[in-house]
């Protein structure tokens, strides 16, 4: 049982030296004094005080933020209304809206960003940062609304019934309890549109114009010369940014669930 | 310069086509437009651009200069195939301008509005690709050849026979790219790479096959890396990252142009059908072409310019550097990779088989 145990353990950290050591060894080559990727020379930081000065990336960060911020509020909104509308209400057609939601997710990318360029070509819709916006949205609904309906699945009705019982009324159910009871949820749903937004290449790449290179683009078209360690400082500052925005996010899905499971 | 398989060129061509069918830009419609606003819209390879050139230009004329960047052609052909982007300059490799000519995604080039024409070299002007040089002008240029790792390969000959010598098992990258690797074999064999007859293609065939045993990797995406990285001796490859190895520890490595011969490419200017600044665009392009500007321009990217002028202003190491600057016989052995029409074919045949095999 015990040796069990130990095995179950060691078999665990092995998983998770899988899956964390590429990350770790570009944090450390971030810190590398060689341009060569692969190879240490010793601790320095000068690829964080010229990534400082580096306008390109530094513009490429700023429009990637402004992407996975946009795109993730207004896919968080449609996507968790979406998820309302399908859990609670027996809609015509619904089967077929349930089928539509997951398309964007199964269909490869490159048909995505395809025929989103298209479609902005029919309109005669200019590619700029915008177009990348509006098709981060595209994808970012259904993720928001497969997990906010994942949630909801869960949910008891009985809940809103009783608010609704004691006096009160439909919108106020939805802010005190309803939204209360779901934010997990909608938080995992944003917190995933955003992680996908910010890495996306094959559609950006499809979808921005003029000044909208994104970070994934602007390191892709630097691969021609190398990848320098300026881009594993930006990837270091950007995973630094990312593990405490799922630290704020865990914290904030356990409070509302505990306070769930007491009222 | 990583390219994609000139075997996938052709799929994206029909792809291409049928798009164009359905939505894309109708070039010979559009109409010529006004002077345009005074800003100006790049879209060019990573790397080949110094921004002081650009902040100059800038303060010279009062032009805003938003530029993005790509690391292979295709996003050139889909940009510009999208009928949406706003660009006012591209600058595609030799074969992608012929594509982008006959989906009439370019516009021609007003020659008149241009003084600075007289300072490129002829010996870079109307090739197969763009006849008489009506839609591109040349930007910069370079070889395929290979770099080596001078501390396990030893001495090597300046000659492609190390790529196809036993000696060298599992020290060999080739580049994943149909036609470059062909036109090594073909050059080898003392051939044109341009070459049409099925006799001679299949001695080429032949070699590759033989050769495959031999090949650690196919790799056109970093295989400067995986040379530095000391993973292989040989790597086949373009001359501006190789070159880039070679300076970055000259005593380890070094790029070899084959006196048998290698491929010619050319990265040239072209403006979109659908660009719109006009005024601007030949502003900067009459600005580029200025001897001294030009050689800034090679000082900072270490590539190869065909503006001959402005070898006067280039830095003696990089003038010197026949990785960078060949000499004139190593060049005269040297060709670009033409359309070889029906030949392509045959190629994709023995390119599946090797790959397969």
């Amino acid at each position: 049982m015990r040796g069990r145990g130990r095995f179950l353990s060691v078999y665990a950290w092995l998983v998770y030296v899988f899956l964390y050591a590429p990350i770790a060894i570009l944090v450390l080559f971030s810190f590398n004094r060689a341009r060569q990727t692969a190879v240490w020379e010793g601790w320095t930081l000068e690829w964080y005080r010229s990534l400082a000065g580096n306008d390109l990336i530094l513009a490429s960060v700023k429009n990637s933020l402004i992407v996975g911020l946009a795109s993730t509020a207004i896919a968080t909104v449609i996507g968790t209304l979406v998820a309302l509308a399908l859990g609670r209400h027996a809609l015509r057609g619904e089967g077929f809206t349930r089928s539509l939601l997951y398309l964007p997710v199964i269909i490869p990318e490159i048909v995505l960003g395809a025929a989103l360029v298209t479609f902005y070509g029919v309109l005669s819709f200019h590619l700029s940062l915008w177009t990348v916006v509006i098709a981060h949205v595209v994808f970012c609904v259904s993720y928001v609304a497969i997990v906010v309906r994942a949630r909801l699945s869960g949910f008891d009705r009985s809940l809103e019934e009783a608010a609704l019982d004691l006096g009160a009324r439909p919108l106020q159910t939805f802010w005190r309890v309803t939204l209360p009871l779901i934010t997990p949820g909608i938080v995992a749903g944003a917190l995933l549109s955003f992680t996908i937004s910010i890495d996306d290449y094959v559609i950006t790449s499809f979808v921005a114009g003029v000044g909208a290179t994104t970070l994934p683009l602007q390191i892709y078209s630097m691969l021609k010369v190398g990848v320098t360690p300026e881009v594993n400082a930006v990837s270091s500052l950007l995973l630094a940014l990312t593990v405490v925005l799922i630290v704020i996010a865990q914290r904030l899905q356990q409070a509302p669930v505990e306070r769930g499971e007491m009222s | 310069m990583s390219r994609l398989a000139r075997a996938a060129a052709g799929g994206i061509l029909a792809a291409a086509v049928l798009a164009g069918a359905a939505c894309g830009p109708r070039g010979d419609e559009t109409p010529y437009p006004g002077p345009g606003e005074k800003k100006l819209n790049l879209y060019i390879w990573s790397e080949y651009l110094p921004k002081e050139v650009i902040d100059e230009f800038t303060r010279r004329t009062g032009i805003a200069v938003h530029y993005d960047l790509y690391d292979s052609n295709e996003p050139v052909l889909e940009k510009l195939q999208s009928g949406v982007a706003d660009y006012d300059l591209v600058v595609p490799s030799d074969y992608m301008v012929r594509i982008l000519i006959e989906l009439k995604l370019l516009r021609p080039l007003d020659r008149a509005r241009l003084k600075n024409l007289k300072n490129l070299d002829p010996r870079f002007l109307d090739k197969q690709f763009d006849p008489g040089n009506a839609y591109s002008l040349p930007y910069v240029w370079g070889t395929t050849g290979y770099g080596y790792d001078k501390t396990k390969a030893g001495r090597t000959e300046d000659s492609w026979a190390p790529l196809f010598d036993p000696r060298n098992r599992g020290q060999i990258l080739m580049l994943d790219d149909m036609r470059e690797c062909f036109a090594a074999a073909l050059k080898f064999l003392g051939h044109s790479l341009n070459s049409t007859d099925p006799a001679i293609l299949k001695q080429a065939a032949v070699l590759l096959k033989k050769q495959k045993d031999l090949v650690k990797t196919y790799n056109s995406g970093d295989y400067e890396n995986i040379l530095a990285a000391g993973d292989v001796w040989f790597a086949h490859g373009y001359n501006g990252q190789l070159a880039r190895v070679a300076a970055a520890d000259p005593r380890r490595f070094g790029y070899v142009l084959p006196k048998e011969g290698a491929t010619l490419w050319m990265d040239s200017v072209c403006i979109p059908a659908r660009a719109r600044n006009v005024e601007s665009i030949y502003a900067f392009l009459d600005y580029v072409l200025e001897p001294e500007v030009n050689a800034r321009i090679v000082n900072g990217i270490s590539y190869a310019s065909p503006n001959v002028p402005a070898r006067k202003f280039i830095r003696p190491e990089i003038l010197n550097d026949p990785a960078i600057y060949p000499s004139e016989e190593a060049l005269a052995k040297c060709e670009l990779l033409e359309d070889i029409g029906d030949a392509t074919t045959i190629l994709d045949e023995y390119w599946t088989e090797i790959k397969a095999q």
